[in-house]
């Protein structure tokens, strides 16, 4: 299509030089292997610039507390506000007991509903009339729950104040606990309306089973069995300092944000607990079908996969690769399945890397008439990538993507936070970020399609399908079928 | 929209604006905080800078915009063409939005849909939107990609690319975008029921995403005359944002855009509203909801009207976060409902004020109704406290410094705002003239236009399940 070299360009003091990339010098297309080129034609006259920019990412200022709270800072004065988010390991639905699903997810939204000085409404009116934001949050399966905020800078000392007591002095008044579910049971009945919830949530209990990595939401009967008096231990016990990181970003400095927290969360004690273990997930069982049938659905809704990896697995980076030519932005199921057939408006593969093994998922949703062939065309752009390489300039042109796309990140302070909260949270290496984008270059066709044989062997994947209870008879097809309606229950 | 796993554009929100450079400079503030806690201490308020810009129409008449910002190597680019659902004629609605999904599918230069596929594989990202009043397409890039973006966008508005293969893959996008997105979705059809009754005029009375029968009826010819009318450079705004240099970036859109001829003004769309002098109201059923929803809208004059401000601070007040109106009487203390939203749309003809409920399980949708003409009746008669005009200001002030950090939020707004209000600049005014609203025009406003006679209400009723086979 167009010479490539391997020429840097140095826009910013940020940028460096990045290692030159062996593949991204030889550009010229080969003839492409089907279905890398479906759904496109690539005249080549468009005038593309032969240089990657390479980025060298800012660092964050690191420092600990006495209570064991790390604090992280990445400076950026280019606008005046200042955002912070404070991640606590041990505090996530992981740890909630299984009949309790939902409880630290609701101990954190309780949190927000008053203090011991503060009522709920008080505690709104003073974030809202500065326009600044507390938000305390823990899902139904990851291990670490969450407090965030932000503020324009004049307003941070005191958005930080609020965030304090809202952290430490939580009062958990039983009204607005009543209340809390009131709106809670409303959103669990809502969201079964939707058939990507309904498909996730049986995707996840397919292939994580019994562990807390299956769980997607509380449901009215773990609602039912949260008390009061079982958030106030919640908090008591797991929302600790011991092992969090409080990591802020934009106008402040480490000294700065450290008197913040030192002065504010000095209360905050060590509860002296080792840092909560998390276990791998049991293999998932055989592959089956699933079928939730969803009255009046004119779509098919597919989730398809399996179980991924850890963060610090060396697959992550060549199934990083292979996952963006599959299933990326204009990858080959959305050049396949839309731009090709016809058969829907968006599809796309996302995976997830915890601590844990997490899970590796292509979905998408079709008009019901064409759901066999749109799944036998899922299945085999899957498959593909398992028998055969991608052709070199596909490779690297979704390489590409990847390097060149850390340029726009610098637009943003929170998301390169990001990056090194991640780092934090993975116990990565502390240059792990300037070689990423060395690491992403570096995958080879073969790494790619070695990636995909081993996580995407159609005898792991799971099929899941949200639709019309038509298509009972398609899904048989393909061997065992559950079905279930869509409370989630099991039908015959 | 075009795909991709974003539903609307990201920071469409009013106003986008970046400090550059230069230090803060502090004033003295005239706000105090007063909210329930502590003593009320007077806050210096950080400036917040102006955004610069050049504003150049070429010969064809495109209108370009450059605004340099070079905070980060990226630049944004976004064109907004002066055309959208309201353009459509009957028998053919949804086209605008199907004719955006036409201009990735290649030009004399591009191949079908290599246009995205160049745009991401050098680190960008793109998409494309429609809605009743415009039809924008945007990109993001690493700064070195400058002339790969105006290529683009300069080759599709030249020589787009239109042949029938095409045109039936993207009209099977399309309807599969409407079936995911209305026919498939709870209170899917609530919004082309609720249009349907509120307008009288064709313009907004259609949905933009049309109707199934509409968008298999389109034809190539459609496509070309679509394209020669409306999409010549004399209609459209191109603006671009981000590390660049203002001479040297408008010489190369001078360059790939110039010489692309100019065409007939498009005759300008009657979007005369006759007055609404009684309230209108339907139900419908709904199988794919489980819970009712209320959604009542009133008639507002466009964004353009000087009464837009103050319908804002009155969207802030009913309905912005938990501390407000209907958040606190309605969600929180009568648990008539688990949200309740009100905002006033952005609109180049006559808008409308949208309130939407969910009624809470075991409560009825008539109390929640009262509910909500109750602190309707109250903001009208009512005092409005000094702290809801303060958070109204500093919401504006937030949202701007928020959007500050992203060069193509800000190429979206001037482009728009050139378009809409022929004030491409308009983002530099926007806190100061809510800064200017006082309580008695947001009384005002809501006394005018939050009428009962002026508004529209549908109420979306589950629809009850049939008795599951095998008795269960």
């Amino acid at each position: 299509m167009h010479r490539r070299s391997t020429v840097a360009v140095l826009a910013v003091s940020l940028a460096t030089l990045l290692p030159p990339d062996p593949v991204l010098g030889q550009g010229q297309a080969g003839t492409q292997q089907p279905p890398s080129t479906v759904g496109m034609v690539l005249k080549g006259k468009a005038p593309v610039s032969d240089a990657v920019l390479a980025v060298k990412l800012p660092r964050p200022q690191e420092a600990t507390l006495a209570n064991g709270l790390r604090v992280m800072v990445l400076e950026d004065h280019r606008l005046p506000r200042i955002s912070f988010q404070l991640m606590i390991p041990g505090a996530g639905g992981y740890y909630d007991p299984a009949a309790q699903v939902g409880l630290s997810g609701m101990t954190a939204q309780l949190m927000r509903e008053g203090t011991t000085t503060k009522s709920s409404q008080q505690v709104s009116q003073a974030l809202e009339t500065m326009s600044a934001s507390v938000n305390v949050f823990s899902g139904a399966s990851g291990p670490t729950a969450t407090m965030s905020g932000n503020a324009l800078s004049e307003n941070f000392p005191r958005l930080f104040e609020l965030a304090a007591d809202v952290l430490l002095n939580p009062s958990f008044p039983a009204d607005e606990w009543d209340r809390l579910k009131t709106r809670t049971r409303a959103g669990l009945t809502q969201q079964r309306t939707q058939p990507q919830f309904l498909a996730q949530e049986r995707f996840s209990k397919v292939v994580f089973g019994a562990h807390p990595a299956s769980r997607v939401s509380a449901t009215p009967e773990t609602l039912d069995a949260i008390t009061r008096d079982a958030m106030v231990e919640c908090h008591r016990t797991r929302f600790v300092p011991d092992h969090a990181l409080i990591a802020f970003a934009g106008d402040i400095t480490l000294a700065a944000a450290r008197t913040l927290v030192e002065s504010k969360l000095g209360a905050w004690k060590k509860a002296g607990a080792p840092k909560p273990p998390v276990a791998e997930p049991a293999p998932a069982g055989p592959t089956k079908g699933y079928l939730i049938t969803r009255p009046g659905s004119v779509q098919t809704s597919f989730v398809v996969g399996a179980q991924s990896m850890t963060r610090t697995d060396p697959d992550y980076v060549p199934l990083t690769v292979a996952n963006r030519v599959l299933g990326g932005p204009i990858g080959r199921l959305f050049r396949h399945l839309r731009e090709e057939k016809g058969y829907t408006y968006g599809v796309g593969s996302i995976f997830s890397a915890p601590e844990y093994r997490g899970q590796w998922s292509a979905s998408t949703s079709v008009r019901t008439e064409v759901t066999e062939p749109a799944l036998n065309d899922l299945l085999a752009d899957i498959e593909a990538m398992r028998t055969a390489p991608v052709p070199e300039k596909e490779l690297n042109d979704h390489k590409r993507a990847i390097v060149a796309g850390f340029a726009l990140s610098l637009e943003s302070p929170e998301q390169l936070l990001g990056y090194y909260v991640q780092s934090w949270m993975y116990g990565l290496p502390a240059d792990y970020w300037d070689k990423y984008p060395a690491l992403i270059s570096g995958v080879t066709a073969a790494q790619a399609q070695a990636a995909a044989a081993k996580y995407w062997d159609p005898s792991k994947l799971q099929i899941v399908a949200v639709g019309d209870a038509k298509i009972t008879e398609i899904m048989k097809k393909r061997g065992a079928l559950e079905l279930y309606d869509a409370d989630g229950k099991m039908t015959p | 929209m075009l795909c991709l796993p974003l539903r609307e554009v990201p920071q469409m929100a009013a106003s986008v604006r970046r400090l550059v450079a230069a230090s803060p400079i502090v004033l003295v503030a005239t706000l105090t905080l007063g909210n329930g806690f502590g003593t009320a201490t007077p806050i210096a308020q950080t400036a917040i800078g102006e955004v610069k810009f050049s504003d150049t129409r070429l010969k064809n008449g495109l209108r370009v915009i450059i605004s340099e910002d070079h905070a980060a190597p990226v630049f944004a680019i976004a064109v907004n063409y002066n055309v959208g659902s309201r353009d459509e004629r009957k028998g053919r609605t949804g086209f605008a939005h199907l004719f955006e999904h036409m201009m990735f599918k290649g030009s004399e230069n591009v191949g079908p849909g290599e246009h995205p596929y160049l745009i991401f594989s050098n680190g960008g990202s793109m998409n494309g939107t429609t809605n009743k009043d415009r039809t924008l397409y945007f990109e993001i890039l690493p700064a070195n990609q400058l002339d790969l973006a105006l290529f683009l966008e300069a080759d599709r508005m030249r020589s787009l690319e239109i042949t029938g293969p095409n045109l039936d893959n993207q009209r099977q996008a399309v309807q599969e975008e409407r079936r995911l997105g209305v026919d498939n979705q709870p209170y899917g059809k609530t919004f082309e029921v609720r249009d349907e009754l509120a307008y009288e005029n064709f313009a907004y009375e259609h949905s933009v995403i049309g109707s199934m029968a509409d968008l298999s009826a389109a034809t190539v010819d459609d496509v070309a005359s679509f394209f020669k009318t409306y999409y010549a450079p004399n209609n459209a705004v191109l603006s671009i944002v981000g590390d660049v240099d203002t001479k040297t970036t408008l010489e190369k859109v001078r360059r790939y855009f110039e010489a692309l001829p100019s065409q007939p003004a498009p005759a300008a769309v009657d979007m005369t509203e006759p007055a609404q002098t009684e309230e209108r109201r339907t139900s419908l059923e709904d199988g794919l909801a489980r819970l009712t929803r209320l959604d009542m809208v009133y008639k507002i004059p466009p964004s353009s009207s000087p009464d837009a401000d103050a319908l804002q601070v009155l969207g802030t007040v009913l309905s912005n976060g938990r501390s407000s109106r209907f958040y606190e009487a309605i969600v929180r203390q009568k648990q008539l409902s688990p949200s309740v939203n009100a905002f006033p749309g952005e609109s180049r003809g006559p808008g409308l004020f949208t309130v939407i409920g969910i009624v809470t399980p075991g409560k009825n949708v008539a109390d929640l109704e009262a509910a909500i003409d109750a602190e309707i009746e109250r903001v009208k008669t009512g005092p409005i406290e000094p702290w809801e005009m303060e958070k109204a200001r500093n919401n504006a002030r937030s949202q701007l410094v928020n959007n500050l950090g992203s060069t193509l939020g800000r190429a979206i707004t001037l482009g728009q705002d050139a378009l809409f209000y022929d004030q491409p600049g308009r983002l530099n005014t926007t806190a100061a003239r809510i800064a200017k609203v006082t309580p008695e025009d947001v009384q005002r406003v809501a006394r005018q236009y939050l009428v009962k006679t002026g508004r529209t209400v549908v109420i979306t009723v589950p629809k009850a399940a049939p008795p599951a086979k095998g008795g269960l």
